[in-house]
């Protein structure tokens, strides 16, 4: 049986421009979320986002220039992806490799190409624009990480909103189990725009304050931007260089709950079924998990349906069983979240420290975790998950553990 | 791991030709059969877009059902409708054992700008949030899971004109990982003058002087399924994928890729390059694809000339254009449909005939702007 191992991490998130800072400022506490400044927020409801300020552009050294019209959300997926293969001690160019991309599809270039819709929208069919639309399909951030990385492989973007990149991290470990690749670069990129922001606002979805996921007084989501790119290898493969790898991807679980566009079913009975059947997937026992990083929005209804479902799962045992979300310091970052959370928890189990849920300080009956408040602490688990949840009803939950 | 044998169970459809499989083999039965093309657009004249004029849920969907979904999920809703109808009610599976796959090119565009207008022309605090779930790609799938309480994984794959026959690949994928035991799988686009306006200003869209491809509306699913059931239409055998390393929305000069995602689905259905017994070409009207497929084909296929038949250029293009070529070449191995289209006319030069018989295998290749391929072959059961 062939095991998939993440032997690279790259990401850029709203706090750091790399994975190291990430890391390092996740453990100690701090938040990304402060004042959007990306566009004017006046006529918002909020004014808060974990955005990215630096886009000071680290591309130097790509085997393909991206050219003038590169969007953040491919900007952000390319550096991501230089990190994670400069991580790996893998080339720089893929060329003739085969290497798989797999990639959570999110808004792509719809930033951009947003002045333009509001340009044509008040200025009429003679209003100018092009370059700014090269980059609206949602595929388009893998279509530059392909074109100038030179992969040949399987490119695959998956589109479930939130969970995208969860689901993408899955399928690309399911390549190397499978075979049918080596090496797999996956994970996902998104960036703020007006439209989600807007968007969120008019589901009265996002917390005027920063984010405080599982805590009493959680009044919503704080949107962020940012993009995480791992690289998944066959484990012959990644010994035979004598890379040394972060953790084991076991498996995964996608389900649907089939109740409501933008509510998850509040028993957790579906998201039970997800966290049950990536479990049999990765062939370990319940009582192997010491560590779940969670979906954790800081919605009223994501985390008391989701701490539901970890109940309905480990029953008492929850208790010793760890849950934090990183989305207090690093923001929602949609379709980009789950492959931060799978990076962030590959971390976890490599370095044995658990990151924290930054803002949580009061504990909500319905939310009865330990969810890590204050900074990282240490923590050994041998198997931890990373679970996430999407409009739609979309729950899909990684199975990660320790190589052996 | 080894894939599972995975049957195509059923299909159903709506599109240019209309709503329903039947009313798309008419239209393939018809040499001269050509959609009514055009988009309105404000400010602006029309845009080629083969919509779905006569689209209705009447008789499908109760009315107040169709209100709350937006167009491309009632499209989707009701091709899969008629997909699921042969299999019977009660399904033979429980409900938590299905899932849906769906591609798409531009699913949310129509809401997208609902939001963005109310955004830009009144104020934030405008924007409607009954339209905004519906911005999201995977709306539609989703819509789909929740109307008929399907609890299997929900997929949406964005990947331009690929996006469908990469959903029916990643169905099989699942079915084999036993994660569902039926896969509603296929692909949804919609009309909307934005997407249009995108690509004719990326000057791919065909107008009056110059070449180019037409856009598609509808949607098309296949019922997928490791069990065969009572009358199993094909085989969905085998699958390949690979891409050439081309920028955002342009179409690679290589063929190699595509002969490779070809070989890969020819291998893995264990058909060799001279038994494909007809190709569903990619052929959307740009002229640097036909070259493009031309070459591929000749390497893949050697000597090989069998039958095919181009319905992208009339049916449009999109990731629903991808799953209605691989679901006619379902229908065509299992008798049911005959393509009376001529091939096109890089193929036909290169000496590829009309489909005329009965055929027992087909391939159905796919290229996306952004160069990546996606290929499946489809066998009689």
């Amino acid at each position: 049986m062939r095991e998939a191992w993440i032997t690279g991490i790259g990401l850029l998130t709203a706090l750091g421009p790399d994975r190291e800072t990430t890391w390092r400022r996740l453990l100690a506490g701090e938040t990304g979320i402060r004042q959007l400044t990306l566009f004017d927020t006046a006529g918002y409801r909020t004014h808060l986002a974990a955005q990215i300020d630096d886009v000071a552009l680290r591309l130097a050294g790509l085997p393909r220039s991206p050219g003038r019209h590169v969007t953040r959300a491919s900007h952000f997926a390319l550096v991501a992806a230089a990190e994670a293969l400069a991580d790996a001690d893998l080339p720089a160019s893929g060329e003739g490799r085969g290497w798989a991309l797999v990639v959570g599809g999110g808004t792509a270039g719809l930033y951009e190409a947003e002045g333009f819709v509001e340009r044509r929208l008040r200025g009429g069919a003679r209003t100018r624009g092009l370059g700014e639309l090269v980059e609206v399909p949602q595929d388009s951030p893998a279509d530059r990480v392909a074109h100038c990385l030179a992969l040949t492989g399987p490119r695959i973007t998956i589109t479930t909103a939130c969970s995208s990149s969860t689901i993408a991290v899955g399928t690309a470990a399911e390549l190397v189990r499978d075979g049918e690749v080596e090496v797999a670069l996956a994970g996902g990129s998104d960036a703020l725009c007006r439209l989600t922001y807007a968007g969120f606002n008019s589901l009265h979805a996002v917390d005027p304050e920063p984010a405080k996921p599982f805590d009493r007084r959680r009044k919503g989501l704080s949107l962020g931007e940012g993009a995480a790119l791992l690289v998944i290898e066959e484990a012959d493969h990644a010994r035979r260089r004598g890379v040394r790898p972060y953790a084991r991807v076991l498996g995964y679980g996608v389900t649907n709950d089939a109740f409501h566009m933008t509510q998850p079913e509040p028993s957790g009975a579906a998201w039970e079924r997800t966290v049950r059947a990536a479990i049999a997937d990765a062939g370990v026992a319940l009582s192997e998990v010491g560590y779940i990083n969670g979906h954790g929005t800081a919605t009223e209804q994501n985390d008391s349906a989701e701490c539901a479902a970890y109940l309905r799962v480990f029953g008492a045992r929850l208790a010793t069983v760890p849950v934090s979300s990183v989305k207090g310091a690093l923001g929602h970052c949609l379709c980009a979240a789950g492959g931060i959370e799978a990076a962030i928890t590959a971390l976890a189990i490599a370095r044995a420290t658990l990151p924290p849920t930054v803002g949580f300080a009061e504990a909500d009956p319905a939310c009865d975790v330990d969810a890590v408040p204050g900074i990282g602490r240490p923590g050994t688990p041998d198997v931890a998950l990373s679970s996430s949840f999407a409009f739609g009803g979309n729950s899909s939950v990684l199975v990660l553990g320790r190589c052996a | 791991m080894s894939a599972a044998r995975v049957y195509v169970c059923s299909t159903g459809c709506v599109s240019s030709a209309g709503t329903g499989v039947a009313a798309l083999a008419q239209a393939l039965a018809d040499p001269a059969w050509r959609p009514r093309l055009g988009i309105e657009r404000p400010d602006a004249p029309s845009l080629p877009v083969a919509t779905c004029r006569e689209f209705s849920t009447r008789d499908v969907l109760p009315p107040l059902v169709a209100r709350r979904l937006d167009r491309p999920a009632r499209l989707l809703a009701v091709a899969a409708r008629e997909a699921l109808h042969p299999l019977g009610d009660p399904l033979p599976w429980p409900r938590d054992r299905v899932g849906v796959c769906a591609g798409t090119w531009n699913a949310g565009t129509s809401a997208l700008l609902e939001v963005l207008r109310a955004v830009f022309l009144a104020s934030p605090e405008e924007a409607p949030p009954a339209q905004f779930p519906s911005t999201v790609a995977n709306a539609p799938a989703s819509q789909l899971g929740i109307l008929e309480k399907l609890g299997g994984p929900n997929l949406t794959f964005a990947e331009k004109q690929v996006g469908g026959l990469r959903a029916l690949a990643e169905a099989c994928r699942h079915l084999s990982h036993g994660r569902a035991d039926l896969v509603l799988a296929g692909a949804v686009d919609e009309a909307e003058w934005l997407n249009a306006e995108v690509y004719d200003r990326l000057r791919t869209l065909r107008t009056s002087s110059r070449p180019g491809m037409v856009l598609a509306e509808g949607a098309a699913v296949l019922a997928l399924a490791c069990e065969p059931g009572p009358a199993p239409l094909a085989v969905l055998a085998g699958w390949g994928s690979a891409s050439a390393p081309t920028a955002p929305c342009r179409y690679p000069t290589d063929p190699a890729p595509l002969v490779l995602a070809c070989r890969q689905a020819l291998q893995r259905a264990g058909l060799a390059p001279a038994e494909v017994g007809l190709v569903l070409s990619v052929a959307n009207g740009i002229p640097g694809l036909a070259d493009l497929e031309r070459r591929a084909l000749e390497t893949l296929l050697g000597t090989h000339r069998p039958p095919v038949v181009a319905t992208t250029d009339r049916l449009g293009e999109g990731a629903v254009g991808g799953a209605l070529r691989a679901l006619i070449a379902a229908l065509a191995v299992a008798g049911t449909v005959r393509a009376a289209w001529e091939p096109p006319p890089h193929l036909a030069a290169a000496g590829f005939p009309a489909a005329a018989a009965r055929t027992r295998s087909a391939l159905v290749p796919g290229l996306a702007g952004g160069g990546s391929s996606v290929a499946l072959v489809l066998t009689a059961p």
